[in-house]
Protein backbone atom coordinates (compact mmCIF):
# COMPACT_ATOMS: atom_id res chain seq x y z
CA UNK A 1 0.00 0.00 0.00
CA UNK A 2 3.01 2.21 0.38
CA UNK A 3 3.92 1.54 -3.20
CA UNK A 4 0.66 2.87 -3.66
CA UNK A 5 0.08 5.82 -1.89
CA UNK A 6 3.42 6.78 -3.49
CA UNK A 7 2.22 7.01 -7.12
CA UNK A 8 2.66 3.03 -8.12
CA UNK A 9 -1.38 2.44 -8.59
CA UNK A 10 -0.64 -0.72 -10.14
CA UNK A 11 0.39 -2.51 -6.89
CA UNK A 12 -3.46 -1.83 -5.93
CA UNK A 13 -4.72 -4.48 -8.35
CA UNK A 14 -2.36 -6.82 -6.22
CA UNK A 15 -3.96 -5.84 -2.99
CA UNK A 16 -7.59 -6.15 -4.78
CA UNK A 17 -7.01 -9.29 -5.96
CA UNK A 18 -5.74 -10.51 -2.32
CA UNK A 19 -8.70 -8.85 -0.32
CA UNK A 20 -11.89 -8.55 -2.98
CA UNK A 21 -13.11 -12.01 -2.03
CA UNK A 22 -13.08 -11.16 2.07
CA UNK A 23 -14.08 -7.72 1.60
CA UNK A 24 -16.96 -8.83 -0.54
CA UNK A 25 -17.99 -11.53 2.26
CA UNK A 26 -17.81 -9.09 4.72
CA UNK A 27 -20.29 -6.91 2.74
CA UNK A 28 -22.50 -9.36 1.61
CA UNK A 29 -22.30 -10.77 5.33
CA UNK A 30 -24.19 -6.94 6.15
CA UNK A 31 -26.70 -7.15 3.43
CA UNK A 32 -26.97 -10.65 1.38
CA UNK A 33 -27.14 -8.84 -1.67
CA UNK A 34 -24.63 -9.68 -4.15
CA UNK A 35 -25.01 -6.65 -6.51
CA UNK A 36 -24.62 -4.36 -3.59
CA UNK A 37 -22.12 -6.04 -1.91
CA UNK A 38 -20.01 -5.70 -5.04
CA UNK A 39 -20.67 -1.92 -5.45
CA UNK A 40 -19.38 -1.59 -1.76
CA UNK A 41 -16.08 -3.52 -2.51
CA UNK A 42 -15.98 -1.09 -5.37
CA UNK A 43 -16.51 1.88 -3.54
CA UNK A 44 -14.44 0.93 -1.16
CA UNK A 45 -11.28 0.36 -3.27
CA UNK A 46 -12.63 3.83 -4.61
CA UNK A 47 -11.92 5.65 -1.29
CA UNK A 48 -8.31 3.66 -0.81
CA UNK A 49 -7.16 4.97 -3.99
CA UNK A 50 -8.62 8.61 -3.28
CA UNK A 51 -7.82 8.93 -0.02
CA UNK A 52 -4.18 6.72 -0.47
CA UNK A 53 -2.27 9.54 0.62
CA UNK A 54 -3.18 9.37 4.15
CA UNK A 55 -2.63 5.94 4.84
CA UNK A 56 0.40 6.20 7.33
CA UNK A 57 1.74 2.84 6.98
CA UNK A 58 2.60 2.38 10.34
CA UNK A 59 -0.53 0.12 10.49
CA UNK A 60 -1.85 -2.61 8.71
CA UNK A 61 -3.20 -2.26 5.39
CA UNK A 62 -6.54 -4.90 6.39
CA UNK A 63 -7.27 -2.83 9.30
CA UNK A 64 -7.02 0.53 7.89
CA UNK A 65 -9.17 -1.32 4.33
CA UNK A 66 -11.88 -2.62 6.84
CA UNK A 67 -11.92 1.02 8.85
CA UNK A 68 -13.36 2.31 5.12
CA UNK A 69 -15.54 -0.74 4.46
CA UNK A 70 -16.78 0.43 7.69
CA UNK A 71 -17.22 3.72 6.96
CA UNK A 72 -19.13 2.40 3.20
CA UNK A 73 -21.48 0.45 4.56
CA UNK A 74 -23.02 3.06 7.11
CA UNK A 75 -22.86 5.56 4.65
CA UNK A 76 -25.07 3.44 2.31
CA UNK A 77 -27.18 2.26 4.98
CA UNK A 78 -27.14 5.67 6.50
CA UNK A 79 -29.15 6.74 3.26
CA UNK A 80 -31.07 3.78 3.16
CA UNK A 81 -32.14 3.19 5.78
CA UNK A 82 -35.79 1.41 5.62
CA UNK A 83 -34.30 -2.40 6.00
CA UNK A 84 -36.05 -5.44 4.88
CA UNK A 85 -36.01 -6.79 8.37
CA UNK A 86 -37.65 -10.19 7.46
CA UNK A 87 -40.02 -11.84 9.97
CA UNK A 88 -39.21 -14.85 11.56
CA UNK A 89 -42.29 -16.99 10.48
CA UNK A 90 -40.84 -16.16 7.20
CA UNK A 91 -37.71 -17.93 7.69
CA UNK A 92 -38.93 -21.18 7.02
CA UNK A 93 -39.63 -20.61 3.87
CA UNK A 94 -35.90 -20.22 3.24
CA UNK A 95 -35.27 -23.61 4.64
CA UNK A 96 -35.59 -26.90 2.79
CA UNK A 97 -34.34 -25.67 -0.77
CA UNK A 98 -31.06 -26.70 -0.63
CA UNK A 99 -30.86 -28.86 -3.81
CA UNK A 100 -27.77 -31.45 -2.58
CA UNK A 101 -27.71 -34.99 -2.38
CA UNK A 102 -28.90 -36.50 1.07
CA UNK A 103 -25.69 -36.90 2.90
CA UNK A 104 -25.00 -33.07 1.90
CA UNK A 105 -28.50 -32.06 2.94
CA UNK A 106 -28.00 -31.83 6.93
CA UNK A 107 -24.31 -30.08 6.56
CA UNK A 108 -26.50 -27.58 4.22
CA UNK A 109 -29.15 -27.12 6.22
CA UNK A 110 -27.24 -26.11 8.93
CA UNK A 111 -25.02 -24.12 7.01
CA UNK A 112 -28.26 -22.23 5.48
CA UNK A 113 -29.96 -22.02 9.55
CA UNK A 114 -26.33 -20.36 10.79
CA UNK A 115 -26.69 -17.45 8.04
CA UNK A 116 -30.28 -17.21 8.46
CA UNK A 117 -29.40 -16.49 12.33
CA UNK A 118 -26.75 -14.44 11.68
CA UNK A 119 -29.07 -12.65 9.63
CA UNK A 120 -31.31 -11.98 12.61
CA UNK A 121 -28.55 -10.63 14.85
CA UNK A 122 -28.80 -6.36 15.52
CA UNK A 123 -26.21 -4.93 12.90
CA UNK A 124 -23.19 -4.20 15.84
CA UNK A 125 -22.68 -8.21 16.44
CA UNK A 126 -23.43 -9.33 12.53
CA UNK A 127 -20.53 -6.83 11.83
CA UNK A 128 -18.47 -8.05 14.71
CA UNK A 129 -18.68 -11.83 13.80
CA UNK A 130 -17.92 -10.98 10.16
CA UNK A 131 -14.83 -8.67 11.15
CA UNK A 132 -13.59 -11.78 13.74
CA UNK A 133 -14.07 -14.01 10.39
CA UNK A 134 -12.65 -12.06 8.10
CA UNK A 135 -9.87 -10.56 9.90
CA UNK A 136 -8.94 -13.89 10.84
CA UNK A 137 -9.41 -13.64 14.47
CA UNK A 138 -6.99 -11.13 15.04
CA UNK A 139 -8.58 -9.46 17.94
CA UNK A 140 -6.03 -6.99 18.57
CA UNK A 141 -6.56 -5.09 15.29
CA UNK A 142 -10.54 -5.31 15.40
CA UNK A 143 -9.61 -3.09 18.59
CA UNK A 144 -7.74 -0.77 16.58
CA UNK A 145 -10.93 -0.21 14.09
CA UNK A 146 -13.41 -0.46 16.74
CA UNK A 147 -11.51 2.17 19.03
CA UNK A 148 -11.28 -0.59 22.14
CA UNK A 149 -8.97 -3.04 24.16
CA UNK A 150 -8.58 -6.47 22.44
CA UNK A 151 -10.48 -7.59 25.79
CA UNK A 152 -13.38 -5.61 25.01
CA UNK A 153 -13.31 -7.03 21.55
CA UNK A 154 -13.54 -10.84 22.88
CA UNK A 155 -16.34 -9.52 24.94
CA UNK A 156 -18.31 -8.51 21.92
CA UNK A 157 -17.76 -11.64 20.44
CA UNK A 158 -18.71 -13.50 23.28
CA UNK A 159 -22.30 -11.42 23.34
CA UNK A 160 -22.40 -11.72 19.99
CA UNK A 161 -21.53 -16.03 20.02
CA UNK A 162 -24.54 -16.25 22.77
CA UNK A 163 -27.08 -13.96 20.78
CA UNK A 164 -26.68 -16.10 17.21
CA UNK A 165 -26.68 -19.38 19.91
CA UNK A 166 -30.16 -18.24 21.82
CA UNK A 167 -31.62 -17.61 17.73
CA UNK A 168 -29.91 -20.44 16.26
CA UNK A 169 -31.55 -22.91 19.05
CA UNK A 170 -35.38 -20.94 18.06
CA UNK A 171 -34.58 -21.71 14.79
CA UNK A 172 -33.93 -25.48 15.33
CA UNK A 173 -36.77 -25.39 17.39
CA UNK A 174 -39.25 -24.06 14.40
CA UNK A 175 -37.93 -27.05 12.30
CA UNK B 1 -10.20 -15.74 40.69
CA UNK B 2 -8.50 -18.96 41.46
CA UNK B 3 -8.08 -21.19 38.66
CA UNK B 4 -9.82 -24.07 39.93
CA UNK B 5 -12.76 -21.42 40.19
CA UNK B 6 -12.90 -20.21 37.05
CA UNK B 7 -12.43 -23.74 35.36
CA UNK B 8 -15.60 -24.47 37.02
CA UNK B 9 -17.55 -21.95 35.83
CA UNK B 10 -16.44 -22.40 32.22
CA UNK B 11 -17.84 -26.33 32.95
CA UNK B 12 -20.75 -24.74 34.60
CA UNK B 13 -21.74 -21.96 31.24
CA UNK B 14 -20.94 -24.85 28.74
CA UNK B 15 -23.41 -27.75 30.43
CA UNK B 16 -25.66 -24.04 29.91
CA UNK B 17 -26.26 -23.72 34.12
CA UNK B 18 -24.40 -20.39 34.39
CA UNK B 19 -26.72 -17.69 35.68
CA UNK B 20 -26.98 -14.04 34.62
CA UNK B 21 -24.05 -12.86 37.33
CA UNK B 22 -21.88 -15.53 36.42
CA UNK B 23 -22.33 -14.70 32.66
CA UNK B 24 -20.79 -11.28 33.86
CA UNK B 25 -17.98 -12.75 35.32
CA UNK B 26 -16.89 -15.11 32.76
CA UNK B 27 -17.32 -11.49 30.49
CA UNK B 28 -14.90 -10.22 33.16
CA UNK B 29 -12.52 -12.98 32.79
CA UNK B 30 -12.78 -13.05 28.41
CA UNK B 31 -12.05 -9.53 28.95
CA UNK B 32 -8.90 -9.58 31.21
CA UNK B 33 -7.67 -12.76 28.77
CA UNK B 34 -8.10 -15.17 32.12
CA UNK B 35 -10.66 -17.39 29.79
CA UNK B 36 -9.99 -18.07 25.96
CA UNK B 37 -13.60 -18.00 23.70
CA UNK B 38 -12.18 -21.59 22.57
CA UNK B 39 -12.77 -22.77 26.19
CA UNK B 40 -16.64 -22.30 25.76
CA UNK B 41 -17.53 -25.37 23.97
CA UNK B 42 -21.00 -24.66 22.13
CA UNK B 43 -19.84 -20.66 21.41
CA UNK B 44 -16.27 -22.20 19.71
CA UNK B 45 -18.55 -24.51 18.12
CA UNK B 46 -20.31 -21.84 16.38
CA UNK B 47 -17.32 -19.79 15.85
CA UNK B 48 -15.61 -22.74 13.84
CA UNK B 49 -19.22 -22.88 11.52
CA UNK B 50 -19.01 -19.43 10.81
CA UNK B 51 -15.39 -19.67 10.20
CA UNK B 52 -16.09 -22.22 7.76
CA UNK B 53 -19.57 -21.05 6.05
CA UNK B 54 -18.28 -20.31 2.45
CA UNK B 55 -19.76 -17.30 0.47
CA UNK B 56 -19.33 -17.23 -2.91
CA UNK B 57 -16.81 -14.52 -4.28
CA UNK B 58 -17.86 -11.38 -6.56
CA UNK B 59 -18.52 -12.11 -9.92
CA UNK B 60 -16.17 -10.83 -13.06
CA UNK B 61 -18.48 -7.71 -13.42
CA UNK B 62 -16.53 -6.39 -9.66
CA UNK B 63 -12.95 -7.23 -11.48
CA UNK B 64 -14.51 -5.07 -14.84
CA UNK B 65 -15.53 -2.26 -12.60
CA UNK B 66 -12.55 -1.73 -10.93
CA UNK B 67 -10.32 -1.64 -13.73
CA UNK B 68 -12.32 0.48 -15.48
CA UNK B 69 -11.55 2.51 -11.79
CA UNK B 70 -8.24 2.19 -12.15
CA UNK B 71 -7.82 2.98 -15.88
CA UNK B 72 -9.63 6.25 -15.61
CA UNK B 73 -7.50 7.53 -12.27
CA UNK B 74 -4.32 6.67 -14.75
CA UNK B 75 -5.41 8.46 -17.20
CA UNK B 76 -6.53 11.42 -15.08
CA UNK B 77 -2.97 11.30 -13.66
CA UNK B 78 -1.40 11.39 -17.08
CA UNK B 79 -3.70 14.85 -17.64
CA UNK B 80 -2.21 16.28 -14.64
CA UNK B 81 1.28 15.52 -15.78
CA UNK B 82 0.83 16.50 -18.96
CA UNK B 83 -0.54 20.23 -17.89
CA UNK B 84 1.71 19.99 -15.06
CA UNK B 85 4.56 19.57 -15.12
CA UNK B 86 5.13 18.54 -18.66
CA UNK B 87 8.03 17.38 -21.11
CA UNK B 88 6.80 19.82 -23.51
CA UNK B 89 5.40 22.77 -21.32
CA UNK B 90 7.68 23.28 -18.63
CA UNK B 91 10.71 24.64 -20.17
CA UNK B 92 8.62 26.92 -21.80
CA UNK B 93 6.70 27.71 -19.01
CA UNK B 94 9.70 28.47 -16.49
CA UNK B 95 11.37 30.65 -19.51
CA UNK B 96 8.42 32.44 -19.62
CA UNK B 97 7.56 33.24 -15.59
CA UNK B 98 11.60 33.64 -15.76
CA UNK B 99 10.67 36.62 -18.75
CA UNK B 100 7.96 37.62 -16.34
CA UNK B 101 9.46 37.78 -13.19
CA UNK B 102 12.27 39.70 -15.10
CA UNK B 103 10.54 42.54 -16.43
CA UNK B 104 8.66 42.74 -13.34
CA UNK B 105 11.84 43.62 -11.96
CA UNK B 106 12.87 45.39 -14.66
CA UNK B 107 10.18 47.21 -14.27
CA UNK B 108 10.14 48.10 -10.90
CA UNK B 109 13.50 49.31 -10.66
CA UNK B 110 12.79 51.82 -14.36
CA UNK B 111 10.05 53.54 -12.33
CA UNK B 112 10.79 53.15 -8.34
CA UNK B 113 13.83 51.55 -6.33
CA UNK B 114 12.16 47.86 -5.07
CA UNK B 115 13.40 47.04 -1.60
CA UNK B 116 16.18 44.37 -2.10
CA UNK B 117 13.97 41.80 -0.07
CA UNK B 118 11.13 41.91 -3.11
CA UNK B 119 13.85 40.84 -5.49
CA UNK B 120 15.41 38.31 -3.32
CA UNK B 121 11.99 36.85 -2.67
CA UNK B 122 11.35 36.72 -6.66
CA UNK B 123 14.63 34.89 -7.08
CA UNK B 124 14.37 32.21 -4.76
CA UNK B 125 11.20 31.89 -6.32
CA UNK B 126 12.49 31.81 -9.88
CA UNK B 127 15.64 29.48 -8.48
CA UNK B 128 12.82 26.62 -6.80
CA UNK B 129 10.88 26.84 -10.31
CA UNK B 130 13.65 25.87 -11.96
CA UNK B 131 14.74 22.89 -9.50
CA UNK B 132 11.21 21.95 -9.74
CA UNK B 133 11.60 21.41 -13.92
CA UNK B 134 14.61 19.69 -13.65
CA UNK B 135 13.59 17.10 -11.02
CA UNK B 136 10.82 16.70 -13.10
CA UNK B 137 12.23 16.45 -16.15
CA UNK B 138 14.78 13.48 -14.73
CA UNK B 139 11.85 11.57 -14.35
CA UNK B 140 11.33 11.42 -18.01
CA UNK B 141 11.93 8.25 -19.85
CA UNK B 142 13.46 10.35 -22.98
CA UNK B 143 17.34 10.72 -22.57
CA UNK B 144 17.31 13.95 -24.24
CA UNK B 145 14.72 15.20 -21.72
CA UNK B 146 16.93 14.28 -18.82
CA UNK B 147 20.18 15.52 -20.82
CA UNK B 148 17.76 18.92 -20.88
CA UNK B 149 17.35 18.80 -17.42
CA UNK B 150 20.94 18.46 -16.19
CA UNK B 151 21.92 21.41 -18.55
CA UNK B 152 19.22 23.49 -16.27
CA UNK B 153 21.49 23.53 -13.56
CA UNK B 154 24.20 25.72 -15.77
CA UNK B 155 21.23 28.49 -15.86
CA UNK B 156 21.15 27.79 -11.52
CA UNK B 157 23.85 30.41 -9.34
CA UNK B 158 23.09 27.71 -6.66
CA UNK B 159 21.47 24.79 -5.92
CA UNK B 160 19.88 22.79 -2.95
CA UNK B 161 20.73 19.54 -1.40
CA UNK B 162 18.01 18.26 -3.61
CA UNK B 163 19.08 18.82 -6.61
CA UNK B 164 22.71 17.81 -6.23
CA UNK B 165 21.18 14.32 -4.92
CA UNK B 166 19.25 13.73 -7.75
CA UNK B 167 22.11 14.68 -9.63
CA UNK B 168 24.10 11.91 -7.98
CA UNK B 169 21.21 9.83 -8.23
CA UNK B 170 21.73 10.11 -12.67
CA UNK B 171 25.27 10.02 -12.49
CA UNK B 172 25.02 6.43 -10.68
CA UNK B 173 22.18 5.21 -12.18
CA UNK B 174 21.11 6.63 -15.03
CA UNK B 175 20.83 4.02 -18.39
CA UNK B 176 22.51 6.42 -20.54
CA UNK B 177 26.22 7.36 -20.70
CA UNK B 178 26.19 10.65 -22.29
CA UNK B 179 23.12 12.18 -19.45
CA UNK B 180 25.72 10.16 -16.55
CA UNK B 181 28.69 12.74 -17.97
CA UNK B 182 26.32 15.60 -18.30
CA UNK B 183 25.72 14.83 -14.95
CA UNK B 184 29.30 14.56 -13.50
CA UNK B 185 29.51 18.34 -15.45
CA UNK B 186 27.16 19.61 -14.11
CA UNK B 187 28.49 18.52 -10.02
CA UNK B 188 31.82 20.19 -11.23
CA UNK B 189 31.13 23.46 -10.08
CA UNK B 190 29.78 22.70 -7.02
CA UNK B 191 33.25 20.41 -6.20
CA UNK B 192 34.10 23.26 -3.58
CA UNK B 193 31.28 21.28 -0.95
CA UNK B 194 32.71 18.73 0.86
CA UNK B 195 29.05 16.46 0.48
CA UNK B 196 29.68 17.11 -3.64
CA UNK B 197 33.19 15.51 -3.35
CA UNK B 198 32.11 12.68 -0.70
CA UNK B 199 30.16 11.91 -3.25
CA UNK B 200 31.83 11.65 -6.54
CA UNK B 201 34.62 9.67 -4.92
CA UNK B 202 31.43 7.20 -3.85
CA UNK B 203 30.79 7.11 -7.93
CA UNK B 204 33.74 5.94 -9.00
CA UNK B 205 33.11 2.44 -7.65
CA UNK B 206 29.70 2.69 -8.89
CA UNK B 207 30.64 3.22 -12.67
CA UNK B 208 30.63 0.35 -15.40
CA UNK B 209 31.26 2.98 -18.40
CA UNK B 210 34.93 3.44 -19.21
CA UNK B 211 34.23 7.09 -20.12
CA UNK B 212 32.38 8.41 -17.28
CA UNK B 213 35.21 6.42 -15.47
CA UNK B 214 38.10 8.07 -16.78
CA UNK B 215 36.34 11.59 -16.63
CA UNK B 216 35.75 11.05 -12.62
CA UNK B 217 39.69 10.05 -12.93
CA UNK B 218 40.73 12.98 -14.74
CA UNK B 219 38.56 15.73 -12.20
CA UNK B 220 39.66 13.81 -8.80
CA UNK B 221 43.47 14.33 -10.42
CA UNK B 222 41.78 18.40 -10.92
CA UNK B 223 40.61 18.66 -7.60
CA UNK B 224 43.33 17.04 -6.05
CA UNK B 225 41.21 14.72 -3.99
CA UNK B 226 43.69 12.09 -2.65
CA UNK B 227 40.33 10.26 -0.64
CA UNK B 228 39.93 9.00 -4.35
CA UNK B 229 42.73 6.78 -4.51
CA UNK B 230 41.27 3.80 -3.12
CA UNK B 231 38.68 3.99 -4.70
CA UNK B 232 40.09 4.27 -8.50
CA UNK B 233 42.67 1.59 -7.35
CA UNK B 234 39.80 -0.49 -6.70
CA UNK B 235 39.19 -0.17 -10.61
CA UNK B 236 42.75 -1.06 -11.52
CA UNK B 237 42.00 -4.12 -9.55
CA UNK B 238 38.54 -5.02 -11.38
CA UNK B 239 38.96 -7.71 -14.05
CA UNK B 240 36.16 -5.58 -15.63
CA UNK B 241 37.75 -2.56 -16.47
CA UNK B 242 39.54 -2.02 -19.58
CA UNK B 243 43.64 -1.56 -20.50
CA UNK B 244 43.08 2.14 -21.94
CA UNK B 245 41.16 2.97 -18.92
CA UNK B 246 43.78 1.13 -16.35
CA UNK B 247 46.14 3.06 -17.64
CA UNK B 248 44.47 6.50 -18.19
CA UNK B 249 44.29 5.73 -13.76
CA UNK B 250 47.34 4.39 -13.20
CA UNK B 251 48.47 8.02 -14.40
CA UNK B 252 45.77 9.61 -12.50
CA UNK B 253 46.82 8.01 -9.14
CA UNK B 254 50.61 8.81 -9.75
CA UNK B 255 49.72 12.33 -10.16
CA UNK B 256 47.55 12.31 -7.14
CA UNK B 257 49.70 10.73 -4.57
Amino acid sequence: MEKVRDGDLDKLGLLFQRYKRPLYGFFYGLNRSQELSEDLVQNTFFRILKYRHLFRGDGDFRTWMFHIARNVSHDHFRKDKIRDKEDIDKWGGRLGHADHQESDMKKAEDEQMLTIAMDRLPEDKREILLLSKFQEKKYSEIGELLGCTEGAVKVKVFRALQELKAVYQQLEKRM
Amino acid sequence: MEQQRINELIAKYNEGLADPSEIRSLEQLIEEGKVELTSLNELARLDEEIMKTQVHGPTIRLDDAFHAMMEKEKARQNRFSISWPSITWLPRIGVAAAMLVAGWVAGSKWSSPAPDSNVQQLTQQVSELKEMMLLSLLEKESATERLKAVSLTSEMDKVSDKVTNALFQTLNKDPNVNVRLAALDALKPYVQQSNVREGLVRAIALQDSPLVQVSLAELMVAIQEKKSVTELKKLLESNKTPKEVKERIQKSIQVLI
